[in-house]
């Protein structure tokens, strides 16, 4: 038993470079993302179309040759970015293309009589947008929002071609070294905990913000 | 807020055009509402009257012509085109008017209390406790004491119309436009909202009405206006209006209504 708990431990390890990496990406996506949706409904030509670009090619290639882009080819042109650096690099871009469509598409949601209503108020448009729009449109997101988040917590995987002890890629490395596939069924426990909570939270949110809508 | 009919005009609109791309929708359009006046605006749909209360406003700019409230300059045209005043003046100019709308509009995730101290508060930075008696007092006069808690999906059609009203009012301006303000209502709310208006109408508020309501514009308005096809074909005093109509169409146009 005294090697189950020491293979429980390594894996809580690994866990914590999954758990730093989506913290780290979520915190800074989102709100990436919330910049790169007003940019794509800028009435400014060329802003919307290198946002349209921009999620273009995030959502158009994969997330692993992202990581391997940012990882093996940036340092070829003098880029050389730490390990944990070059993973939260390619996984905020990623993930804010995907955060923008989703505000894009929340954004356009609201009808146009809520910001008329609030112009004919005398509401500036940072009022408008802080009291009046966005709390709308996190009613409508958090559903996608939820998704997309649980989705980068499988994601984090994805990091072991780039060589770090994440949850996985402990797993394996015991996997291989001991021929048991126990970590294995850990690993997956654990991922599952992980999500379970994340559920948990997304349905707090949404009965808070839907607490309107009956 | 205007309490007294005067001879003030509180709302002068000159030779406005304004087009939709190509589309011509209003073709020199000119009005003036008085202090305390009631002006409702009557038409087939197409004719431009959502558009003309629009322009009012600034939801929609104007192509051309000379918008002027309460005495001071909106829009003006400089050369070919209308020109605004700056983003402050014009903010402080159209805060001289509220606005209701067809589909109400209220903010679905405030409750009936905080639609209508929103603005107050953001806007002119008023305390809650400060615009709070006011807020009440507002609910009272559109009979929904004891809905203040109530998000606008509880309420009924008339219901949220009458919050909206009560919300422009909130701002105390000293003009109120309605754009077709029972459009979207079951033919048993629309009485609600009507009465409400009537009662702000005869505490001499000044209103620019757009309306289908017929009943409405002849007992409750103090001049009307008849818009086809981007002009005004026909104006009068209501009961001169619906009684003695001159042109053609108008006659055609009530005949239809009524």
């Amino acid at each position: 038993m005294a090697h189950l708990s020491d293979t429980v431990w390594q894996m809580l390890e690994g866990s914590t470079v999954t758990f730093e990496i989506f913290c780290v990406t979520l915190v800074l996506a989102l709100p990436l993302g919330v910049l790169a949706s007003l940019g794509r409904l800028s009435a400014f030509r060329p802003v919307s179309l290198l946002m349209e670009l921009y999620v273009w090619l995030m959502r158009g290639t994969p997330l692993m040759l992202q990581l391997l882009f940012v990882y093996f080819a940036l340092p070829m042109v003098g880029i050389r970015l730490p390990d944990m650096a070059a993973a939260l690099l390619a996984f905020t871009l990623n993930y804010a293309a995907y955060f923008a469509e989703i505000f894009r598409a929340g954004l356009e949601a609201v009808p146009k009589g809520q910001y008329e209503a609030a112009k004919t108020l005398g509401m500036s448009y940072p009022q408008t947008m802080r009291r009046i729009i966005l709390p709308q449109v996190i009613r409508i997101v958090l559903p996608p929002v939820s998704n997309e988040t649980i989705n980068l917590v499988k994601d984090t995987s994805l990091i072991y071609i780039l060589a770090m002890n994440d949850l996985l890629r402990v797993a394996r490395t015991i996997v291989q070294r001991e021929f048991d596939m126990t970590p294995f069924l850990i690993a997956g426990l654990f991922y599952l905990a992980m999500t379970f909570v994340l559920t948990w939270m997304f349905k707090r949110l949404e009965a808070h913000y839907g607490k309107y809508d009956n | 807020m205007a309490n007294t009919t005067t001879d003030a005009v509180m709302l002068r609109m000159t030779a406005i055009r304004k087009s939709f791309d190509a589309l011509p929708v209003l073709k020199g359009i000119d009005l003036a509402v008085r202090c305390g006046e009631v002006l409702a605006i009557i038409g087939p749909s197409g004719s431009g009257k959502s558009t003309l209360l629009r322009c009012a406003n600034r939801l929609e700019s104007i192509d051309s012509g000379t918008i002027e409230v309460v005495g001071k300059t909106l829009a003006k045209t400089q050369g070919t085109r209308a020109v605004y005043a700056a983003p402050e003046k014009s903010r402080e100019i159209l805060a001289h008017m509220g606005m209701v709308f067809q589909q109400f509009n209220l903010f679905p995730h405030m409750t009936v209390m905080e639609n209508l101290i929103e603005a107050p508060m953001q806007v002119k930075g008023m305390k809650r406790e400060e615009i709070l008696p006011y807020a009440s007092e507002l609910l009272e006069k559109v009979g929904l004491t004891g809905r203040a808690d109530s998000y606008p999906a509880q309420l009924s059609g008339g219901q949220q119309q009458r919050v909206a009203i009560a919300r422009a009012l909130a701002m105390q301006p000293d003009i109120m436009l309605f754009d077709e303000p029972t459009s979207a209502l079951d033919p048993e709310l629309t009485g609600e909202v009507l009465r409400t208006m009537r009662e702000l109408a005869a505490e001499h508020m000044t209103m620019l009405v757009v309306t289908h309501e017929m009943a409405f514009a002849r007992e409750a308005a103090s001049h009307v206006i008849f818009m086809a096809d981007g002009h005004i074909v026909e104006q009068g005093e209501p009961k001169t209006f619906f009684e003695h109509p001159k042109e053609e169409r108008t006659r055609a146009f009530l005949q239809n209504m009524l």
